[in-house]
């Protein structure tokens, strides 16, 4: 199911001084970073760092107040329709609507990220297929479990093959072993080029998966660099001290 | 093309929920026992009116009054069925996944409008079909019926609008039933102070909803009340439209 998107010199997203306040105190301050095509990113930061809000602007369902967002070196801002096609956004707690089945949650989707008729069904019977949600098709999302609820979610985030992947704590509520096929899953879509954003608490999920971290805190960025390879302590380390309010660490 | 998207999604959410369905069912019951009585009453007094000239017909005694019957139903169901469209998205935290496919918070409220108005022009046509399957037997005004399904068709819009637009405002659907439910009764009422003392022009009386209505029921098609009817649909849909491309804005 998965398609190669082409190689590109442009980053998939890029966030220039994107600022955005929320109840009326700073929730994004000041952030800029890049993000190429086939890179997985993780977004690092204590509860109430800013990472669903910056996660909600880059999906498209917020605006920020100020700043500059491109996909693809497209003004997202100007031309928000853009979300429409090439971003997939699972967010927190993934919401849904609880009277509609799997499959026609998949069909709303589809249609609305601008799928029709053969193409829709195949791509809904292809991550159906890989999310292993053949046996709870025709199940109404308003009594799925916790955890079955992420995976529709996220075959509503992929469905259309998007060239950015949003996801917001994707492995709430999963068991280990479908935590450990969503890292897989992401590894496959980043190989074939998806960029994928992801926000999580689990310092073992960014070792694990990710290529580079981005750690905010207080709505800023403090730190952002390659993923240290196999060094869980540098990282725990590195998060702990900003978490801790020590004075921001320098961007690798 | 996003418009009919939401439509499409919302009519299949209206249609799987309950609530849709057993007000079907219980308005249309009420209204055909009504239809029943009406037309019971119409053939006792065939005899009295066959002296007359001019007398009532079907259309005045049954047809007209049934569809004054829905419109006074119209007042709940209408506020019923649109309290979640947009307060229900809400409060399940699924308008984002709307914004974030890109579409325009115009066509969410369009797409969501058309969808309700498909319901209720559903409800009308089976409401009429009571009245319908007796024109082979009887002599319908073909001219008044339609300027009064045209009213009652109009007057579902228009609740449909405020209602669309009260649940875009409230945090939960029961208050944006009963926000609707209240400037409904207000709108058609507004003048009800002016016509005690007789008074039967001014804006007062313009501003009521039965003032644009009453004359369509009696088959006297104005520009001038369509006009109101169609300046108050794209005023609830303008303020829905604002209110949710804010909440996109707030977050």
């Amino acid at each position: 199911m998965t398609t190669i998107i082409p190689a590109s010199p442009i980053p998939t997203l890029q966030l220039e001084h994107v600022n955005r306040r929320r109840a009326g105190r700073p929730a994004v301050r000041d952030l800029s970073l890049a993000l190429p095509r086939g890179q997985v990113l993780g977004l690092l930061g204590v509860n109430g760092a800013g990472k669903s809000t910056t996660l909600s602007i880059i999906a498209g369902a917020l605006r920020p107040d100020s700043g500059e967002i491109k996909l693809n070196g497209e003004d997202f801002l100007e031309r928000p329709e853009l979300a429409r096609t090439w971003i997939g956004w699972l967010p927190e707690r993934a919401p849904l609507w609880p009277e509609l089945t799997i499959t026609e949650h998949l069909d709303a989707h589809g249609r609305l990220r601008g799928l029709r008729g053969v193409a829709l069904r195949e791509a809904r019977t292809n991550i159906v297929e890989r999310l292993e949600l053949q046996p709870l098709a025709r199940r109404l999302a308003g009594v799925l479990s916790q955890g079955q609820r992420q995976r529709l979610g996220l075959a509503c985030a992929l469905l259309h093959q998007p060239a950015l992947l949003v996801l917001d704590e994707p492995a709430n509520a999963l068991d280990p072993v479908q935590v450990a096929a969503l890292r897989k899953l992401i590894r496959e879509q980043a190989a074939a080029g998806t960029a994928v954003i992801l926000s999580t608490h689990l310092l073992a999920e960014v070792t694990t998966v990710c290529d580079r971290v981005a750690i905010l805190h207080e709505g800023r960025l403090r730190h952002a660099g390659a993923v240290p390879a196999d060094d869980h302590a540098a990282l725990e380390k590195t998060f702990f001290e900003i978490a801790m309010n020590h004075p921001p660490v320098q961007a690798a | 093309m996003n418009t009919l998207v939401v439509t499409r999604l919302e009519w299949r959410r209206l249609l799987v929920r309950p609530l849709a369905w057993v007000l079907a069912a219980l308005t249309l019951a009420w209204l055909g026992w009504n239809f029943t009585l009406l037309l019971g009453s119409f053939l006792a007094g065939q005899i009295q009116r066959a002296a007359l000239p001019d007398g009532p017909g079907f259309t005045d005694l049954v047809a007209v009054p049934l569809l004054g019957q829905l419109a006074q139903l119209a007042f709940l169901v209408v506020p019923l069925l649109t309290m979640s469209v947009i307060a229900g998205e809400r409060r399940n935290g699924t308008l984002p996944l709307l914004f974030a496919a890109g579409v325009p918070a115009s066509r969410i409220v369009l797409g969501k409008y058309l969808a309700i108005l498909g319901w209720l022009l559903l409800w009308l046509l089976l409401t009429l079909a009571m009245p319908l399957t007796l024109a082979h037997a009887t002599h319908l005004d073909w001219g008044k019926l339609a300027a009064a399904t045209l009213g009652i068709a109009l007057m579902l819009a228009a609740l449909a609008a405020l209602g669309v637009a009260c649940s875009s405002f409230a945090s939960h659907p029961a208050i944006a039933a009963a926000a609707a439910l209240i400037l409904a009764l207000v709108l058609w009422s507004v003048n009800l102070g002016a016509q005690m003392t007789g008074i039967n022009g001014g804006a007062i009386n313009w501003l009521a909803m039965s003032t644009h209505v009453q004359p369509l029921l009696r088959g006297l098609v104005s520009s001038a009340d369509v006009l109101w009817f169609v300046l108050l649909i794209a005023l609830s849909l303008a303020l829905a439209t604002r209110r949710l491309a804010t909440d996109k804005e707030r977050g």
